[in-house]
């Protein structure tokens, strides 16, 4: 057997991560329960569902719009897209690197902007995946498929998800702002002082 | 398009808090996690490292030692998950004596160790001390990930210790188009980073790799596992998985530092142009057989950033071996340890 004393690992699940992602994927199917209770009793053949569809996804946009933190924002929601950010600005403050004194005001600054225009970026690929998740249950209508699950909608949204943000990933752009992003942090700590 | 009725969505709902809970209790009372199964035993230690000797299983192993030099990122009980998912039971049931390089966890004291500490001191006195116990003048190398490229380097400068080398999952062309982790780090000031942290705090590694595919590895991953909170085996085999994953040891700075820069940013061990210690490491001088397995669905180390070690080895006894999977999959999915052990036996045990 391993010894215990090689392997101090970290505990076996964070429990509170379990629960994050639970809420996140109930605003995502409340989101959705309002939708199809809106159209309940109306027959297949009276609802435009391309207009529907289209009406829904404007609030995700919305939602989307107000992940910044503004007043009435589902912050639950919003964690729908904002997953990385939430990470990285995680682990940024587990470098210990924080709201600096004047002489780091402008270091600051250019962080605050870096991790703005990645907002911006993560922003600009959910709503590539909404278009492509739009398109993508206007094909499965067209072959006559039908979405009949939850969970089904939500794979459905991770895998558009995931390719427009793995495209967003691979862009020259998030290369370059991923690394400023980086980089302005850590000019935030005031020179000749490491991490302890 | 969406068959689904508030009547659905309700059972849905229900059925998901419904696991959700009893799954919250489950995972209270599903105990201490472990993972590494075969028996072992510490046979050399130097600072934090610990080279261990696995218990043979054949009565005869085989005379010429395989040591397993793992990368410094995550640990090594990846090769010996548990008791289905294990590589190194694999090879020991092949009839091999397995020795396995653990680094340990480095903190702020090892900041300054270098390439050349881990290369040309820890590596080289691994090796030295095989070849003493089971007086052989050469043994058999495995490099996994970054640990291939060390082994690389570790063979090119000191080829005559090294009889059969078998890379895994090895990065050797650092520059390929569809190579993300150098995507992510081109821009990263690599001395800033290392001259204001010190060591590079694992939980950044961590992000790193989350940040590739963060809607699945972030999100989709635990909905999913709602799926089999009630099933306590599959749940410890998730968890298991989970640990390793978070189990991610800080790196030590300046080996760090020049790993990014000369490797990753600079591209420089398939130009030849990596210097350890005051020695060039020239791939032309891994002259002895060479075993290359790579995964075709790879995405940290994309197939055509190992397959690059056929054009720039001097080996002339070259072969390469291919796994339908990913970079973890490589380690622990079912159908590799039917495959990748037993072929990495063959081909040793013929030479």
């Amino acid at each position: 057997m391993a010894d215990p004393a090689d392997t101090p690992a970290p505990g076996a699940l964070d429990t509170e991560l379990l629960l994050k992602q639970a809420r996140t994927y109930l605003a995502f199917c409340g989101q959705l329960r309002q939708f199809v209770e809106r159209y309940q009793d109306s027959a297949p053949n009276q609802v435009d569902w391309g207009l529907a569809l289209r009406q829904h996804f404007d609030q995700f946009r919305t939602a989307m719009g107000e992940s910044a933190g503004e007043p009435g924002a589902d912050p639950e929601l919003a964690r729908l897209w904002t997953l990385t950010l939430e990470l990285w600005q995680q682990n940024a403050a587990a470098l210990g690197i924080v709201a600096p004194d004047d002489e780091h005001a402008d270091a600051w600054r250019a962080y605050r902007q870096a991790q703005s225009q990645y907002l911006d970026l993560l922003r600009q690929a959910a709503r590539e995946a909404l278009d492509l998740m739009e398109q993508r249950l206007s094909e499965r209508a067209t072959a006559g498929q039908l979405i009949d699950s939850l969970r089904e909608l939500y794979n459905l949204w991770v895998d558009c998800n995931e390719k427009t943000y793995g495209r967003m990933l691979r862009s020259d752009q998030y290369s370059e702002l991923s690394g400023r992003l980086f980089n302005t942090l850590l000019r935030c700590r005031p020179q000749g002082e490491t991490v302890p | 398009m969406i068959g689904l009725t508030p009547e659905r969505i309700v059972e849905e709902l229900e059925a998901f808090n419904a696991r959700l809970t009893r799954g919250i209790q489950t995972l209270s009372g599903v105990g201490e996690i472990e993972a590494g199964v075969s028996p072992r035993e510490a046979v050399y230690r130097e600072d934090k490292l610990i080279l261990y000797r696995y218990r043979p299983r054949a009565t005869e192993p085989h005379p010429v030692p395989l040591l397993i030099v793992y990368a410094l990122v995550n640990r090594p009980y990846m090769m010996d998950l548990q008791e289905d998912r294990s590589m190194i039971r694999g090879l020991l049931d092949a009839g091999l004596d397995v020795y396995l390089i653990d680094w340990g966890y480095p903190d702020a004291g090892d900041r300054g160790l270098t390439l050349s500490d881990y290369i040309d001191r820890y590596i080289t006195h691994c090796v030295d001390y095989l070849r003493d116990r089971h007086r052989q003048d050469s043994i058999n190398l495995l490099g996994v990930c970054q640990g291939g490229a060390l082994s690389l380097c570790f063979a090119s400068l000191y080829p005559e210790r090294i009889r059969n080398l078998v890379t895994m999952v090895t990065p050797v062309d650092f520059h390929t188009p569809d190579n993300l982790l150098t995507h992510l780090i081109r821009h990263v000031d690599v001395d800033l980073l290392v001259d204001t942290l010190g060591n590079l705090p694992g939980g950044l590694l961590n992000f790193a790799f989350l940040s590739l595919s963060p809607f699945r590895l972030a999100g989709q991953k635990y909905v999913d596992m709602m799926d089999i909170l009630d099933d306590a085996e599959a749940l410890k085999n998730f968890l298991r998985m989970e640990k390793w994953i978070f189990d991610s040891p800080d790196q030590a700075g300046e080996a760090f530092r020049q790993f990014a820069k000369d490797f990753f940013q600079q591209n420089k061990l398939v130009r030849g142009e990596v210097i350890i210690g005051d020695r060039r490491v020239d791939l032309h001088h891994v002259a002895m057989p060479v075993l290359n397995v790579y995964a075709t669905q790879d995405h940290l180390v994309p197939p055509a950033a190992s397959r690059a070690l056929a054009d720039c080895c001097g080996s002339q006894d070259y072969a390469e071996l291919s796994f339908r999977g990913g970079h973890i999959g490589i380690y622990v999915s079912a159908r590799a340890q039917r495959e990748i052990p037993p072929a990495i036996a063959d081909w040793l045990l013929g030479r």
